[in-house]
């Protein structure tokens, strides 16, 4: 009685589950069907086969333009972020110090703040500074927006270090600069690898703060946001799934370099 | 091993330090300021004046944008919280081990997913003329209304949270002692019982927090209430963009994502206190 | 320079916060020696190797290091190498590379690099494993790669610190042998870290004591073993039986005590100063402590004390005593005697023991 009971109620959370995955998938996966189909607006049935939405936002200049835009700041924002995200990981896996807590919630706090008023000071603050409009306006919000996450990646790396590790190559005569360069680096390599593509990933997809920032030099995303606002266009399906695809290979990428931590990296021992 | 600052440790430390200060709370602070400045014949001028404050604060339609905010905020967290939490049960009690990291990893994918796209699609499948309704229509029902009202609102919200509060909540079941369960089973409390009355007390922490999240994402979210609630009434997220994009009136912009900011972290600080309030004394 | 010792500590103190790790410490050690710092987990003695090895600062006192005093010297400008308890080689790097490491921090040229590393690799009998990761290596293996890793600068002395604290029994008596052998080939100097007794006392030319940031006495094992100079030490080497009195009278060698358990007649073997009224310890060892049953004939330096427990290790037993104060004895007898004196649970028993068989502990 209990077994098949127990049964039944395991099978119907599951289906929930089930349920709940199809829920989330529907419009990504409906969005990826719609590109490829040749109504304006489909429904069903299904109208037919067509590549005609890829065949305009190739031919598309602002689309072009746009991306252009987005793989620049990507590039830029992943470096900054990284950069700074493994400063923070570093300082927290290693020091204690006055005041540890504000830094902290200083570097971690972004990503908790509404994107619509992060996106209103900054656009606020960069034009009075005289550096809003421009493709760095978007770079500077989206590093400090990546950070975090860059952060989070590289501390969870580091966690896994023997402290003696460090210890032993000080111990070994190089100093900290060249202990950081020959051992925590090379440690950490597959999480600053995974963090340059998370975070490039995060800055492709985001929309709202660039749009208050960006002024004339739209991103992808923002140009999306752009065809939303206007009429309807499936055009937003093929950008939508183009960005899907190398969204989801930078993250696959950056999960398998991160299921591998033994991963050697010959760049450790070249000199 | 060193504590005290070396030059080391400062290269390391500073740089995230400066940029969060000059590009985070800079900005942030800047807007506190912002709401005091005035604007004359189409330029902001630095002041000190309630008059945005006063402006703001006295029109109906801010107050029908908060309480309508407020009200959509709720309603998609208690949503997402009740669909999410048989999920996360399942994921965190029923599911092998590969079979958990797979769904985790099915989870994490659309936080890497435009939610712009997302929207539309989502537009496509709920429209009067819409999948849905033509699907409903095989079956002689509809069309029903889904799109451009609250409920398309709370279809987006949900879609943009359900992701989130799944994970967390199955991180902090998957944080709840084993043996708890087991002995509950044993002291004759029932499946249901022991979810109740065992599982989610074990939990509290994390499930607040999963629902923190999605009321902080409802609350701030313009895209859903615009592209699938018509935008009309408006919530504070689109007067936000509105004011912001339509003119130099920025100074009231400031006045109400500050009014939104304090919002939160009221609804911040009291769901913490609530969630680590000890039972008993 | 040959003269003066290797490493000397002058009353170095060390504390995190509130918190004393190293009190008042002071020792020497010499050219080519073996030196166990032994105690139980947090009695300062990794502190103190830390110190030395500069990963830790002083808060007070000197360190010399070949009679240059070192203080706040970074370990990456000493050449201490130690041998971490976790070994903490480097896993992204081979065999080679890990043992390279120390060479490459000098700026040693690529070629002899690798000749040096291939040198100790062979010597320390692993130079097959050289090109293999770390990961792929046993635990007596990866032992030998962090003593190469640490040898192949040639430094003065090595420090060690709980290093073979991770590997099974078997292994551990091999490994202790082959550092033994090791140190005694290349003639430096050995500072080793251990909570074992065993693996001091087996190695150790001289043996320091610490506890609760102390040292406790210094020695070599011999002396150690036999004359513990304070209650302490001869707990820690596991002595149960140990007395504490007063003197109530001497009469040439031999001192009456007075204690909670009676009074006992003692020989001073180290004819230590002592007076009637001194309060005085001393310990006698459990094999030396003889059993009879209760109510045998009278005998001299007795106590009556309750059989509480027993415990079985090859021919021997120990039994465990208590007294009716609360005082706990052991006595260690072979099987035979036992059973034929028909020790049992909660029987009451005598124990006594000879005058010349124990052991006064010099600092009370």
């Amino acid at each position: 009685m209990t077994v098949t009971r127990d049964r039944m109620i395991s099978g119907t959370l599951k289906f929930h589950l089930f349920l709940c995955v199809v829920f989330i998938f529907a419009p990504i996966i409906g969005s990826f069907v719609f590109s490829l189909n040749s109504d304006r607006f489909p429904s069903l049935p299904l109208g037919s086969f067509s590549t005609e939405w890829y065949r305009l936002i190739w031919e598309d200049p602002f689309v072009w333009a746009g991306f252009f835009n987005t793989m620049i700041v990507g590039f830029c924002v992943a470096v900054i972020a990284t950069v700074l995200g493994f400063g923070g990981a570093y300082t927290d896996y290693r020091y204690k110090f006055f005041g540890k807590q504000i830094y902290m919630a200083l570097a971690l706090l972004p990503p908790t703040i509404p994107v619509v008023i992060l996106g209103l000071a900054m656009l606020a603050y960069l034009s009075r500074i005289g550096l809003s409009g421009d493709l760095y306006s978007i770079i500077i919000a989206h590093g400090v927006m990546c950070s975090p996450f860059a952060m989070a990646i590289i501390r969870l790396r580091l966690s896994q270090m023997d402290p003696d590790l460090e210890a032993a190559a000080w111990n070994l005569g190089g100093n900290e600069w060249v202990t950081l360069r020959h051992v925590v680096l090379p440690f950490t390599f597959p999480a600053i690898i995974a963090s340059l593509f998370i975070t490039m990933a995060v800055s492709f997809d985001e929309f709202a703060v660039a749009w208050f920032v960006s002024g004339l030099h739209e991103t992808l995303p923002v140009k999306v946001l752009g065809f939303l606002q206007g009429q309807v266009s499936p055009r937003i399906n093929a950008i939508g799934s183009l960005a899907f695809v190398s969204s989801i290979s930078l993250i696959v990428l950056a999960q398998m370099l991160l299921r591998t931590p033994s991963t050697r990296s010959r760049s450790a021992s070249e000199d | 091993m060193r504590h005290h600052a070396s030059l080391f440790g400062l290269t390391l430390a500073l740089p995230l330090l400066i940029w969060q200060l000059l590009f985070f709370v800079a900005p942030l602070a800047f807007l506190v300021a912002l709401s005091f400045w005035t604007v004359r014949n189409f330029q902001m001028q630095p002041d000190f004046d309630v008059s945005n404050w006063v402006r703001i604060y006295t029109r109906e339609v801010f107050w029908q944008a908060y309480l309508r905010s407020l009200i959509l905020a709720t309603a998609a967290t208690v949503l997402t919280s009740a669909i999410a939490f048989p999920a996360a049960y399942a994921i965190s009690f029923k599911l092998s081990e590969s079979a958990k990291r797979w769904i985790v990893f099915i989870l994490v994918i659309p936080f890497f997913t435009s939610y712009l796209v997302r929207v539309y699609s989502l537009q496509v499948f709920l429209s009067d003329a819409g999948i849905l309704n033509a699907a409903l229509g095989y079956f002689g029902l509809g069309p029903v209304l889904m799109l451009n009202n609250t409920f398309g609102v709370l279809v987006g919200l949900v879609t943009l949270c359900l992701p989130l509060v799944i994970l967390l909540q199955t991180f902090s079941l998957n944080f709840v002692n084993r043996d708890l369960v087991e002995a509950a089973h044993n002291l004759r409390c029932g499946p249901l019982a022991t979810v109740f009355r065992v599982i989610v007390p074990s939990a509290k922490v994390g499930l607040i927090i999963a629902a923190l999240f999605s009321f902080i994402l409802s609350f701030g979210d313009f895209v859903s209430p615009l592209y699938l609630g018509g935008g009309n009434p408006p919530t504070l997220s689109i007067m936000i963009t509105d004011i912001t994009k339509s003119g130099q009136q920025w100074p009231r912009a400031a006045v109400v994502a500050i009014t939104m900011i304090v919002s939160l972290l009221i609804v911040a600080f009291a769901s913490i206190r609530f969630a680590y309030k000890e039972r008993g004394r | 320079m040959q003269n003066t010792p290797i490493v000397a500590f002058d009353q170095v103190n060390k504390s995190f916060g509130n918190f004393v790790a190293v009190e008042n410490v002071s020792f020497e050690i010499g050219r080519g020696e073996f030196l166990a710092i032994m105690g139980s987990s947090g009695c300062g003695k990794t502190t103190t190797l830390r110190m030395l090895a500069g990963l830790e600062a002083p808060s007070q006192g000197r360190i010399l290091l070949d009679g240059e005093e070192v203080g706040d010297k970074p370990t990456w400008s000493r050449d201490t190498p130690m041998v971490w308890q976790s070994l903490a080689l480097f896993p992204f790097l081979t065999v080679q590379e890990n043992v390279e490491f120390g060479l490459k921090m000098r700026k040693v040229p690529r070629k002899e690099r690798i000749e040096r590393a291939r040198k100790w690799l062979d010597r320390l009998g692993i130079l097959e494993f050289a090109d293999r990761n770390i990961a792929q290596l046993s635990g007596g293996q990866r032992q030998r790669v962090a003593l190469a890793r640490s040898l192949v600068t040639e430094p003065k002395i090595l420090l060690l610190d709980e290093p073979l604290s991770a590997l099974d029994a078997h292994l551990k008596v091999r490994m202790q042998s082959v550092l033994s052998n090791l140190q005694k080939d290349l003639g430096i100097t050995f500072v080793y870290v251990t909570h074992s007794m065993s693996e001091a006392f087996s190695m150790a030319d001289r043996v320091i004591i610490m506890s609760r940031g102390k040292v406790e006495q210094i020695g070599t094992p011999e002396e150690i073993f036999h004359h513990p100079t304070n209650r302490f030490v001869a707990e820690f080497l596991g002595s149960s039986n140990i007395f504490t009195g007063v003197i109530s009278s001497v009469n040439g060698d031999t001192l009456s005590v007075r204690t909670k358990e009676g009074v006992f007649e003692i020989r001073n073997q180290k004819k230590l100063e002592k007076q009637a009224g001194d309060s005085i310890s001393f310990t006698v060892r459990s094999e030396q402590l003889k059993l009879d049953l209760e109510d045998s004939k009278p005998l001299l330096n007795s106590i009556v004390a309750t059989v509480v427990g027993e415990e079985f290790s090859g021919a021997m037993a120990n039994i465990f005593l208590e007294t009716a104060d609360g005082l706990e004895l052991q006595v260690q007898k072979p099987h035979e005697e036992i059973r034929k004196l028909g020790v049992r649970h909660n029987r009451n028993v005598v124990a006594y023991f000879d005058p010349d068989q124990c052991h006064i502990l010099s600092e009370g």
